[in-house]
This record gives structure tokens, sequence and C-alpha cells, in this order.
């Protein structure tokens, strides 16, 4: 079959099963986007920005795991994706990423909208591709998607120049059924010697703590954890982005580690004699200070990236391969091997355990007390969002205390229902997510937990909202302020609040959402706060903003101590460290 | 110990392939002491990557590259993992042995 190498670009996505495609046209991408309009079977959503489009994209490929598709068109159409882009690089999100480019022969020319947008990207992609001729669309577009989804995933740019998608010339198109890249080769068995140096280090454990994180969820190998742990019997904690992947309501599980972790889970981290990292990088927000972290303990590293691993802690035996490959081959060992694993071997353990979170575990329970005296807790609001949407709604946040709070308290027992902006931690991300996951699952509650702040920065997808009717639920938890930034103010600035308040001059969020069609409603008072999010919960087929005024003081804790500090440096209040 | 060490790497002789390897240099906070590319014409010594890749190189089509650079072990380690995962480079060996086919191998073999 002969195409021009518009309807071959095109061709080529449907090919790769995409569903939707997100992005915003101009110049340099018109004859592709002529080519979108003459199919049916995928959607093209329009977004007000291109940031917008590359977070929609991000949420529908974590909710899914299928990649996200991003069209762009050259100069700042470009450019204004990249917060985006690395975005999804930071959690090694699949995602592809097509820009427009000036014709062939301008480049290098300074021509009307050139950006080397293969040069702006390159630090914060996996790969990038740039087309040369149109008999090599399909083969490019087929790498691209390999490359993206497979090993550790990650975002691919391919910049097309314009001349190249011209509807006049045609070339033969036939999409390639395979993909060979010689000089990549990401699938890695792990090694059966190391299994079994991690089981005889399970064995003989007596303190051990699993740390599981987003690598376990790109491997979608929450089943293979969850039976690993079946015997173990092991303490389990989850960092920010493997909040799901093992069920938040299981006995063993301590909630999240770090920065903002649970008095538990650093505890028990900081104390054990042998930790199993699991798909998990040993990110600065969760070891603080590396030379003082877990003092005591052996490491078992499972990872797909050879770099991931001894880059932070140096890992005393380490299982490279896909994490769900890995996970299984210790399983199958495992289990000819209970025997060997004595049931009360860690009764100490969880004894110990057991008294921490009694000490200085979260309150689950503050959202009981709808007393009108004091002002609205922020932890409040997220525990009452947890019980009206039953705990299985997918939840995307955007940055700041806000973010902190709902990790700590919606408790998630399936993977992939937390999408948030971990490694960048980028404002704005909240919202566009949030439409990304309503496209892919139109029946299912998707709520974004939000901060004045944060909605601010994307906020214009309220009217993307609106054109494709995306009925989701944002709870703005309005603290008047960058909530985040004037905590570290008041801790570590003696409470100069340089640059974090613009009280008198935020919109009303009710009306702005009205405005667009959406429902507002607007909360200032204990007293309206389970009615007001209920009231949310029950209209379906609306966009629902619910403002929620919160106390403007209050603190996200535990908070580790910085810096020199350990795991097991934490403060549990204002004033109070362990 | 710091020291000076070499990494050579051969890779596709793709548009973009070396600024990937110095830009990542860069962006890792890694100094580059010298650096010297072209592209390979005598294939003999790599027949084992051909066998191993199953493919056949020809003339133009890759490069080797030798970069030099002081700095310690763990981060030289972690230079060449950092190294192995660009998609254009084919094989990269230093003092911590040679990633081929994405598996480190224990000996220098370039
Ligand atoms: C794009 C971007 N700019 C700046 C920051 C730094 N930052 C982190 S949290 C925060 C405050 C966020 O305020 P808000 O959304 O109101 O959340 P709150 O902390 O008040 O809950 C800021 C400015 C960031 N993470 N992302
Ligand atoms: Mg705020």
């Amino acid at each position: 079959m002969k195409l021009a190498g518009n309807d071959i670009l095109i061709q080529s996505l449907i090919k790769e099963g995409v569903e939707y495609i997100f992005g915003y046209p101009g110049g340099a991408s018109l004859h592709i986007y002529d080519a979108i309009f003459k199919q049916k079977e995928m959607q093209h959503i329009l977004v007000r920005h291109e940031q917008g489009a590359t977070h929609a994209a991000d949420g529908y490929a974590r909710a899914t795991g299928k990649p996200g598709v991003v069209m762009l068109t050259s100069g700042p159409g470009a450019t204004n994706a990249i917060t985006g882009i690395a975005t999804a690089f930071m959690d090694s999100i699949p995602m592809i990423v097509i820009s427009g480019q000036v014709q062939s022969h301008l480049i290098g020319t300074d021509a009307f909208q050139e950006t080397d947008m293969i040069g702006v990207s390159r630090p914060v992609v996996k790969h990038s591709f740039t087309v040369d001729h149109q008999s090599n669309i399909a083969k490019i577009i087929k790498e691209a998607f390999y490359i993206a989804t497979s090993g550790r995933q990650g975002p691919v740019v391919i910049d097309v120049p314009k001349d190249l998608t011209n509807p006049v010339d045609l070339f033969e198109y036939k999409y390639p059924s395979e993909v060979n890249i010689r000089s990549y080769n990401p699938p890695i068995k792990p090694e059966d010697s190391q299994i079994d140096r991690a089981i005889e280090a399970i064995i003989n454990s007596k303190q051990p703590v699993i740390y599981a994180g987003g690598g376990t969820i790109s491997s979608n190998a929450s089943k293979e954890l969850f039976e690993l742990n079946s015997y173990m019997n092991a303490p389990i904690t989850n960092t920010l982005m493997g909040l799901g992947v093992y069920p938040a309501s299981d006995k063993n599980f301590l909630g999240m580690l770090g920065m903002h972790g649970t008095y538990q889970a650093n505890m028990a981290m900081h104390h054990a004699d042998l930790i199993i990292a699991i798909g998990a990088r040993f990110d600065d927000r969760i070891t603080n200070t590396p030379e003082k972290f877990a003092p005591n303990a052996q490491i078992i590293h499972f990872d797909v990236d050879h770099s991931s691993v001894s880059k932070i802690i140096e890992a005393d035996i380490a299982v490279f391969g896909q994490v769900k490959d890995s996970l299984q081959a210790i399983n199958s060992k495992l289990r000819s091997r209970l025997s060997e694993i004595n049931d009360s071997r860690l009764d100490a353990w969880h004894k110990q355990i057991a008294e921490w979170k009694e000490m200085h575990g979260l309150d689950h329970d503050l959202y009981k007390n709808n007393s009108d005296d004091g002002p609205i807790l922020p932890q409040a609001v997220v525990q009452h969002i947890y019980h009206a949407s039953n705990g299985n709604a997918f939840v995307t946040s955007d940055v700041g205390q806000h973010q902190m709070f709902a990790a700590q308290y919606y408790h998630f027992d399936e993977p992939r229902k937390w999408i948030n902006s971990g490694g960048l931690g980028t404002m704005g991300f909240g919202l566009p997510a949030a439409m990304g996951v309503k496209l892919a699952y139109p029946d299912e509650e998707v709520i974004c937990i939000t901060g004045e702040g944060s909605i601010q920065m994307c906020i214009q997808e309220l009217s993307t909202c609106t054109q494709y009717k995306l009925p989701i639920k944002i709870f703005n938890i309005n603290n008047l302020a960058l909530g985040m930034v004037k905590q570290w103010q008041d801790m570590n600035y003696d409470g100069r609040h340089s640059s974090i308040s613009y009280e008198d001059s935020l919109p009303d969020f009710t009306k702005l959402a009205e405005s667009y069609g959406h429902v507002g409603i607007k909360i200032t008072k204990n007293s309206q706060l389970k009615s007001g999010i209920e009231e949310a919960m029950s209209i379906k087929d609306k966009l629902v903003f619910v403002d929620i005024y919160v106390d403007p003081n209050e603190h996200v804790y535990p908070m580790l101590v910085a810096p020199d500090g350990s795991l097991k440096d934490m403060w549990l209040g204002k004033g109070e460290k362990t | 110990m710091i020291e000076e060490r070499q990494l050579t790497l051969i890779m596709e002789n793709k548009p973009g392939a070396l600024v990937r390897v110095v830009g990542l240099f860069h962006q890792r906070g890694y100094n580059i002491e010298s650096l010297h590319v072209e592209p390979i014409n005598n294939f003999k010594p790599y027949k084992f990557i051909e066998d191993e890749l199953d493919t056949k190189f020809s003339e133009g089509e890759i490069s080797r590259l030798e970069i030099k650079t002081t700095v310690d072990d763990p981060l030289m380690r972690q230079i060449l993992r950092q190294i192995n995962k660009l998609i254009d480079v084919i094989a990269v060996s230093g003092n911590e042995g040679t990633y081929l086919k994405g598996v480190l191998r224990d000996e220098n073999l370039l």
C-alpha cells in the first residue's frame, strides 16, 4: 500500500493500538492533523496547553500501563511540553511524544518556530528519533513504542520535519511486525545464584523489611509481591511511587516511608537487619543521610536498571531483571523451602513494630470530629474523601502538603490507582492527569486532590473537561498559601514567609468552575465537610470542583530531620522531635 | 581510588549518538579529560560482537569512542552503567568489565 508521510504516521499509531492522542496543533503539524481528521479509530483530545497534553497522556499511561501519546507542533508547542516529558522520565512512565519540526531544508536557519527539540529534550527522554525519510516513519514508530515500553520504561520523542508529512508524495507502507534494535537488549533474566543468596538472607533474617517502589507497579508485579510476602510475613512499606502495589489494608503494611513516611515505616527501615528493595531506587527523599541509612541492614535489591543498583546505597545482593520475572523466580524457589521459614522468627520484630505504631502512628480517625469549633483539618478532608469514595477511586494529586496528606490518609489497596508526580514533583500535574485517567476509565471514580497553588498551574484544562465531558472530582485543599514552602520557612527560616502568599488575589474557584459549566461547592466549616464531600461524590455526570478552606497553619508530620539526620530522626509535631 | 581511567565504546554511527554520550557526562556531573571518536573500518577485532548480536557491520555504520575521565571506582561503575543504557551504544568497557547486550562480562573486551 502506498501512503503519504502523514498517513503513514497516523496509521502506524493505530497499528500500535492507540486510543487517544493528547495534543495541540500548529504550522509544523498541519499535515499530521489532516491525517488525524481523516480517520476514526483514534480520538484526538485538544488540550489548552501542551503541558496539559503531556500530563494527560502520563495519567493515562500510569492508570492503564499503556504508553500515552502526545502530538505537538514545533517551537513553543514542543518546549511547552518539556515539563511533562521530564515528569514522565523521572517516574519511568512510557510515553510517545511526536513533535512537528520545520521543513528539512530550513533546519538550522533559525526558521519561524524552529527549536532543536531533540537537543532540548535530550536529558529528559529515554531516547529520541528524527524522521529522515517517509519510508522510515513506520519503523521509527515501532521502535519508539518498543523502547518506551520495555526495560526501564520512559518517554520517547519523535521529531518530524513538516515536508516529510506532506500529503503529495506517496511511499510504500507496511507496518513492521517485528522490531530488532541490535544495540538495545532490555530484558535480562535474573541470575539463579543471586536468587539463592536472597533466599538464604530471607530465611536467616530476624528483622526484615520489604521496601517496594514504582518499579514494582511498572512491572505489574503486585500479585507476585503479595505472594512473596505470604511466605515471608514481613513488614512492608511502599514509596510514594509504590503506593497501592501492596494492599494498604493488609496487617503487614507499614504505610509510606521517607520524608513524610510513617513513624513505624521509618523506624522499621532504620532498625532492619535485612531490607529487600523491589523496584525502588533509594532516592534522597527515602534514605535521608545515606551514610546513616539502615546501619545494620543487609540489602537485597531487585531492579531492571543496573544503574539504579548501588548508586546511592551499596547492595549486598543484586537481582537484575524485570521485577515480575525476578519475583516469580524467587517465589517458585521459596515455595519448596517453606519448612525452613520459622513462623515465630519474626514475633519480636512484629511486636516492636506494633509498639512503634501505637506510640506515634498516624491518627486515621480525625474525620470523626465534626465540631465547628476549630478550623478544618486537611488530614480529615482526605479521610472523608477516602470513606466517601469507598477507598477504590483513582486519585491524582499535585505537589505540596495536600499531596502528602493524600498519600498518608488515602489507603490504596490496588496498584495504578494513586497517580502522582513523585520524582520531579510537578505542580500542575493533578488535573490533566485526572483527564487522562478518566478517558481510560470512564466508569470509574476519578478524584484530583490538589492545592490552590498547584491547581492554578494547569487550570486552563477545566475547559478541556467541559469539551470532552469529563466528570472528575476536584478537591482543592485551600490553605491560602504555598503550604509546603511555608512549612519549610516555619521550620528552617524562623517563620519568615517569603513569597508564599496570594490570599487576596485568589479567584472564587467555585464561580470559576461554574463559568466553565462545572459544579462548584464551597466548604468553610467542619459541619459542611462530610455532607459537602458526599454531595460531590453523588454527582455523576458533571465535573465538581470542591473548594475546601482548611487550617492554614497545619504542617505535614512526620518529617525527617535534615541535614545529617537518619531515618529514625523525625519531627513528629511542631517542636516535637524523636 | 581516584585516578584517570579509560572507557571504550562501540556505538552506532548515527547523528546525535555522540552528543548523547557527551551530554550524559555533563548531566551527571562527570568530567571528560579527553575524547577520541572515529568510524570503524576494520571489523576483525569486533567479530565477537557481530556473532553475539547476530549481525554484520558495514562500512561507516559503527564508531569507536574513547573517553578518559578521572574518577573513583564506584563512580566509574555508575558511568559504565549509565552509558550502557544509551540506546545507540552497542558495547562499553572499562575496568569493571564490558557491557554487551545489557549484560556485564568480567573482562575488558574492547
Ligand atoms: C512547578 C513547580 N514549581 C514549584 C514547586 C515547589 N513547590 C513545592 S510544593 C509548593 C507549594 C504548593 O502549594 P499548593 O499547591 O497550594 O499546595 P500546599 O502545599 O499548600 O498543600 C511549591 C511551590 C514545584 N514543586 N513545582
Ligand atoms: Mg496551598
